[in-house]
């Protein structure tokens, strides 16, 4: 008899256990996050800062920031999404448009920044206005030449969506959708977005070599430019006068942020890593090809205008020859298993309205 | 939004007040927006400044953080970053143990750090419209509504008084010592009123036409003119 209550209280206590995980199941699926490690290539810098440190990277989070970039319903007229303007095939600058469009056939006043190795910079956009890798997407989710919408408006969309709980559950531990979590899993894929393995790196790791007319290049390269798009990044993430003249929209570039008339004209150096895909180049996309932007240094350095950079001081002076050379070389930085990467790119058809 | 945390502090603190019933005091902190000596009303009576302006307020917020709420022998701190906003009857509650208490310091504005570490939630969430999103960085102090003295687009004027990097940070310590100490004993109650005085944002240290500015969206010059009257608006009304 003792023995029959015993068993009965203990069946009882294990139906309890069962019915009360039931009802923490809350529908959005399991928890069970996968960590990411964020490797450094060969040979390449510490990140300044660690843009990881308060978001853990996580194989879910990834996904989820994945498809957020991809999703033209986050803008006003349901048909921008980052993409539009980060398109893969152009190493995540915009393909072929000097400026970016946004919603409603509205145009930027600049050319889209290739999405790259954003590990390494501490400052984003042209003008370096935006200081952490997080916050960037506010720009252009609220811009209404860009994506149009309101921070609230994209969140109500988000919540209504029922595989977004389930990935923000994913994710992050529950279903709650807030801002913070949006932008932590979009800083998950695109601080994920590393281009590190053109002929270049291959070459630089003793994997490949360079044909006689990209040794040249390479040459050209180090002499002329390398002090400002410094090796391995390209780039060295400082704002520089290249000489471009005012544009029609009034653009002074980083002097807009901090004020300084010192600061006019001033913009930030582009790594020129798949540069082969992200033309046309400078921050309002007025140079179409590589051997035109070789011919505006060549022009700007014989001329020196007020204001350019103290390191466009001396003439650049490059032969018919040299120039392709150059060009040559900047080819050897094409990524294509980045531009085409599955990981990294759409994961089923996407219309890209750009 | 700032309700639900201000209800969550306010239930942590009756936590604490159930606890430690007969040991903790409570004193609150309310704060008060006049102009022209009455109170704010947002969206509905015109105002005049010190330079015979007239304007109406539409909507009023400004962040508040390291609060210390200082005794002679007790410092106590509130390390949540606060949004007030003119809208709500906003107040900071503190346990408080025994002792004499004669001031309340706090900033006006958001710690560098926070302005550049990222996305941040609750009173910091760039939902509460007080983030720039082309230059980042916390609005400090937010203040719109019209005039018929503003130059701008439809009498509009939009103060948005922010900035955290050398030199055009405008975060401001605001120290308020009391008229006399307050003498708290375990179990009692005070609350203390802070008055802030809007007539003294347009005239004080510095001079801020509506006529000349209407508009301040940016950090720099202009913003800090605005930030260096935050100390003379604020005073401490009434103790009990």
């Amino acid at each position: 008899m003792k023995i029959k209550v015993l068993i009965s209280f203990f069946l009882f206590i294990a139906a309890a256990l069962v019915f009360i995980s039931a009802t923490n199941d809350d529908g959005y699926g399991p928890y069970a996050p996968t960590p990411l490690k964020f490797v450094i290539p060969t040979g390449w810098p510490k990140p300044p800062t660690d843009i990881f440190a308060k978001n853990k990277l996580t194989e879910e989070g990834f996904q989820l920031g994945k498809k957020l970039f991809y999703d033209p319903r986050l803008s006003s007229d349901k048909e921008i999404s980052c993409a539009s303007c980060h398109q893969p095939f152009a190493g995540f600058a915009t393909f072929d448009h000097d400026l970016s469009h946004g919603v409603l056939n509205t145009f930027t006043t600049r050319n889209a920044p290739a999405l790259m190795n954003l590990a390494w910079m501490t400052a984003y956009h042209w003008d370096g206005g935006i200081n952490h890798i997080e916050v960037q997407p506010l720009s252009p989710l609220t811009a209404p030449n860009e994506m149009g919408s309101a921070l609230d408006t994209v969140l109500l969309f988000l919540k209504a969506d029922t595989s977004y709980k389930r990935l923000f559950k994913k994710a992050f531990g529950d279903a709650n959708i807030t801002s913070q979590r949006m932008l932590k899993a979009l800083a998950q894929f695109t601080g994920s977005l590393i281009t590190a393995n053109s002929k270049y790196d291959r070459v630089m790791n003793g994997r490949d070599s360079f044909s006689r007319f990209e040794a040249n290049g390479y040459k050209h390269f180090k002499v002329h430019c390398a002090s400002c798009h410094k090796e391995p990044l390209f780039t060295d993430n400082s704002f520089r006068n290249n000489g471009r003249p005012i544009n029609r929209f009034k653009d002074n570039g980083r002097m807009m942020i901090t004020g300084l008339a010192g600061d006019s004209l001033k913009f930030k150096v582009p790594s020129l890593r798949n540069v082969q895909y992200s033309y046309p180049y400078m921050h309002d996309g007025s140079i179409f090809s590589v051997p035109q932007v070789v011919d505006h240094y060549m022009k700007v350095t014989a001329a020196q205008p007020k204001g350019l950079d103290s390191n466009l001081g001396s003439p650049i002076k490059l032969t018919p020859l040299q120039k392709n050379e150059l060009s040559y070389f900047l080819y050897t930085l094409t990524d294509t298993s980045f531009t085409k990467s599955k990981r990294f790119g759409p994961d089923g058809p996407v219309f890209f309205k750009h | 939004m700032i309700r639900s945390l201000f209800k969550k502090i306010c239930s942590c603190i009756a936590f604490v007040l159930l606890c430690n019933l007969f040991s903790y005091a409570q004193v609150s902190f309310k704060f008060n927006i006049t102009a022209n000596g009455k109170p704010l009303l947002l969206n509905d009576s015109s105002y005049t400044n010190g330079f015979n302006e007239a304007y109406q307020v539409t909507r009023l917020k400004y962040y508040i953080s390291n609060i210390l709420f200082k005794g002679d022998d007790v410092m106590l701190f509130n390390e949540r970053v606060l949004l007030m906003d003119a809208g709500n009857t906003d107040s900071i509650v503190f346990p408080s143990s025994n002792g004499n208490y004669h001031s309340l310091d706090f900033t006006i504005g958001v710690d560098s750090a926070l302005n550049c570490s990222g996305a941040q939630d609750e009173a910091l969430d760039p939902l509460n419209g007080m983030f720039w999103t082309w230059n980042s960085g916390y609005i400090f102090f937010k203040l719109e509504g019209y005039s018929p003295a503003s130059k701008a687009d439809l009498g509009r004027i939009e103060h948005h008084v922010g900035g955290y990097r050398f030199p055009n940070n405008v975060a401001r310590r605001i120290t308020l010592p009391f008229p006399r100490k307050l003498e708290v004993k375990a179990g009692s109650k005070h609350t203390i009123i802070v008055n802030i005085d809007l007539d003294k944002y347009w005239k004080g240290i510095s001079d801020i036409k509506i006529a000349d500015q209407a508009l301040l969206m940016t950090p720099g010059r202009l913003a800090i003119k605005a930030a260096d009257n935050f100390q003379g608006m604020f005073s401490i009304k009434s103790i009990e």
